[in-house]
């Protein structure tokens, strides 16, 4: 079913159209409501990443400044926004014009079957614009309960930790058959907790949400671990409870992003050409089209690596409902790029020259191309950083792991963060990662951040007393 | 939105708070010059970063399409830059810009300066503030008429007259009744001035020189737009000669040649004279420049017009002596020198960028 709220009536049967095509193709989707907004209140939703309720952050602020700007300069405007839940909800910028709606309707429709269909969004939240609500409200009950500086330190503090999560976890979870995180009648508790906020009722802040079992020692789900066995008061725990259930929801986006904006576009692709855009429209449908499919030199256009992925594959007589099922942005490209399609599409390595500082063409062997990428994609594209010991040297200090892959963390960066660590945890907290092939222990307590070399054990060289003049201050 | 307009505002608090701690930065660069509209100045702010564990440059390295062989550089550097929306890996690298009004900037000035407020001098100009319907008058147009107070005119005349009956009352205004409501003006006083903003473009005078002068030139606009409800600017360059200039000229212009500083003055006092009379405006001429005038007896003529003809119209006069590798430095020790007693006259070096707060405190330090 397909709902249409706050746009022109012409677009109605237009949507039900484009609806019927994409079923027939074999795109299955939940309920869709498209919803139109002026752009100026798309770039509050794209503020809120789809939302229209998040709890108190002055990051959405800048986020929405950000676009407001971009779009005020003509530098950046967005036509649509789609977020997985169900139902679907895609906001269409009321501006657009007619082609421009019919080819984001196709597009919609195309992320929606992703989202429906696509292995690693299962276990995802799927009623999040009530979560979110429900989130919102207990963070402000929080504020009026402990202020909003203190909420604010505590906010940002669980926020910089927020990639600390295994983006594997939740699928193994349901694989291991865990009942899921947040309970099926969320819709209800929020709702149950709107009402009680509004009619005064509430006068004690919100319970907690109940969570099933922290993650131990080694896990990469460092938030998952801190919510729960770091020293914390309620509130505090339900912070970090808070965002990494966020964190969770998103990840998949992340892990996603070249398949799924491939399989959209696949799909406006295909419906308007063959089906919706008439003779008349077809230039007008050529020209947005390119422009988002657009490769610039120096740039990975997800749409464009996306869409040329899904048709090589169609080419070689894959199956793509089965692809789009089953597969990541990286084992996808692991199955697809071969030395034709790296060829045909002039993919290269670049890097940064370190003797001109200039960025140039590093090499365009298709296996190293190939191998670049997966490499760039892997874990999300961030950082693998796992936790050893939760007490290490009986100490009750936590002893972090950055599995190296070649490339170095940012070690200003990484000092800052540690902090938080160690703000969170309340205990010395240490890092093992590398610099420059050496490798380096970076150590938090309250006196900073040292950090120390390491030899191939990731143990310190044993030192003279003098020790502490061989540490450098890293903070 | 709601919401998103309360995040928003926390955000801009935020940064509001980082330019007040960075404000002598901002004092000594260039970087909000050209940056001011009609009531705010855009501020570039670095998008605030939480730290998070992230990868670093050294060894970054990305997939790119297009042509080019192995060695050749990549056009524009490696972006996130998706059509759509799509959130950015590098998205802390932005810069912002926030808007800040221009009072507020004052303010932040005022604070870290410690600037008194200018006392105007005299009474200025009146001026309505468009006034509001308050006043009641006898005559006016109908449609301005006050029912109450003409029913209650009409009420008491007829009962005066006797015709009052109050079983049967019939109560009809005439034209004397009628009462009309009237615009009551609120007179307040307004202050106007003007700046002067003259600047010596000869030779010597290099582009660092300028630079200062324009930031300079930035904050004190800054601080008097604040303090004056209208405020004029007038720009005169000159070398051996003197002339009025709009803003884009003023601060590009590079003329070289000879310095005669009187022809400054001489055409500063012919502005005051045929467009800014002391009676209406509040009068500050600042004068920038590397301190070399063309002759000893050029520099007493300019001596004897501050005296007799400048300085007693204006609030203050200002001479800034910007450091050059080729100026001498006279002038001010001429001025200082001959003009000692003279309260209107504030002077001040400026080696450096880092000089110019104290250039500014000196100047507007005396609230006048």
């Amino acid at each position: 079913m397909v709902h249409l709220k706050n746009l022109t009536p012409e677009l109605k049967p237009i949507a039900f159209q484009i609806e019927a095509i994409a079923k027939d193709a074999g795109l299955d989707f939940f309920e869709v409501v498209f919803e139109g907004h002026d752009a100026r209140d798309v770039n509050a939703l794209a503020a809120y990443s789809g939302f229209p309720v998040r709890y108190a952050s002055w990051r959405f602020g800048m986020e929405y400044e950000r676009l407001e700007k971009g779009y005020a300069w003509g530098l950046s405007k967005i036509y649509e926004l789609v977020i997985n839940n169900d139902p679907t909800y895609a906001y269409l910028v009321r501006s657009n014009s007619l082609l421009e709606q019919k080819l984001v309707i196709a597009h919609v429709f195309g992320h929606a079957d992703f989202f429906k269909h696509n292995v690693w969004f299962s276990p995802t939240e799927r009623k999040m614009v009530d979560l979110m609500e429900a989130h919102s409200i207990r963070v402000r009950r929080y504020i009026e309960a402990v202020g909003q500086e203190e909420v604010e330190r505590f906010l940002d503090l669980a926020m910089a930790l927020d990639n600390l999560t295994d983006p594997f976890l939740p699928l193994r979870e349901l694989r291991s058959g865990k009942p899921k995180r947040t309970g099926g009648n969320q819709s209800e508790r929020a709702r149950a907790a709107f009402e009680a906020v509004s009619d005064g009722s509430i006068r004690r802040l919100p319970e907690p949400q109940a969570y099933d079992g922290p993650s131990k020692p080694p896990t990469f789900d460092i938030l998952g671990f801190l919510a729960e066995a770091a020293d914390l008061e309620p509130w505090q725990r339900d912070i970090v409870r808070i965002v990494r259930a966020e964190a969770y929801y998103f990840m998949p986006q992340r892990m996603t992003k070249i398949m799924n904006e491939g399989w959209a576009s696949f799909w406006h692709s295909r419906i308007m050409t063959r089906a919706v855009a008439g003779p008349d429209e077809i230039i007008d449908f050529a020209d947005c089209h390119s422009g988002a499919t657009m490769a610039s030199p120096g740039q990975l256009n997800p749409y464009k690596m996306g869409i040329e992925l899904f048709r090589h594959a169609e080419r070689a007589g894959m199956d793509l409902f089965h692809m789009r099922a089953v597969h990541n942005d990286t084992s996808f490209i692991d199955a697809i790029i071969d030395e034709e399609f790296a060829e045909r599409h002039g993919l290269y390595v670049y890097g940064k020259n370190q003797r001109t500082g200039r960025v140039e063409v590093v090499d365009r062997d298709w296996t190293k191309v190939k191998n670049q990428l997966l490499t760039n994609l892997t874990w999300g594209g961030l950082p693998q950083i796992e936790l050893l010991e939760a007490d290490y040297e009986g100490r009750g200090e936590l002893y972090l792991n950055h599995r190296h892959d070649g490339r170095d963390l940012q070690l200003d960066s990484a000092a800052k963060t540690l902090e938080q660590v160690l703000q969170l945890w309340g205990r010395p907290v240490h890092l093992l990662t590398q610099e420059e092939g050496q490798g380096r222990l970076l150590s938090a307590d309250e006196d900073g951040v040292q950090v120390y070399e390491t030899d191939e054990n990731g143990d310190i060289p044993s030192q003279p007393d003098d020790a502490d003049d061989d540490a450098r201050q890293a903070s | 939105m709601y919401r998103i307009e309360r995040d928003r505002s926390r955000f801009r608090e935020i940064v509001r708070g980082r330019i007040r701690e960075d404000l002598r930065k901002y004092l000594s660069s260039t970087e909000l010059l050209g940056r001011r509209g009609d009531k705010t100045v855009s501020i570039p702010v670095p998008q605030i970063e939480l730290p998070r564990f992230r990868f670093g440059d050294n060894k970054k390295q990305g997939v790119g399409q297009g042509p080019g062989k192995k060695g050749q550089p990549v056009d524009g550097d490696a972006q996130d830059g998706d059509g759509a929306g799509g959130a950015g890996e590098n998205a802390g690298q932005h810069i912002l810009e926030v808007d800040v009004e221009l009072e507020e900037l004052a303010e932040m000035l005022g604070n870290e300066l410690e600037l008194p407020n200018i006392e105007p001098r005299g009474d200025r100009l009146l001026s309505a503030d468009g006034g509001r319907y308050t006043g009641i008058r006898s005559t006016g147009p109908k449609s301005l008429r006050h029912f109450r107070r003409t029913y209650k005119n009409a009420l008491q005349r007829t009962i005066a007259s006797g015709d009052y009956d109050p079983l049967k009352p019939r109560v009809v205004p005439i034209r004397e009744d009628e009462r009309m409501r009237w615009r009551k003006e609120n007179p307040r006083p307004e202050s106007s001035a003007v700046i002067f903003h003259i600047m010596d473009v000869s030779g010597s005078m290099g582009r660092e020189q300028k630079d200062i002068v324009r930031i300079k030139a930035f904050w004190i606009d800054t601080w008097l737009r604040s303090q004056y409800d209208n405020l004029e600017v007038v720009y005169i360059v000159h070398d051996a000669v003197a002339k009025v200039v709009d803003q884009d000229t003023f601060f590009h212009l590079r003329e070289s040649g000879g310095t005669k500083i009187s022809s400054a003055y001489d055409l500063c006092l012919a502005q005051i004279q045929e467009r800014f009379r002391p009676e209406d405006w509040n009068i500050y001429p600042f004068h920038y420049s590397d301190g070399d005038n063309w002759s000893a007896r050029d520099t007493e003529r300019c001596v004897g017009l501050l005296r007799d003809e400048i300085l007693p119209r204006v609030n203050q006069f200002c001479y800034g002596q910007v450091k050059s590798a080729y100026g001498s430095g006279q002038f001010k020790k001429d001025l200082d020198g001959s003009l000692e007693d003279s309260e209107r006259l504030v002077t001040a070096n400026v080696d450096d960028r880092e000089g110019i707060a104290e250039a500014i405190r000196t100047f507007l330090g005396k609230g006048r």
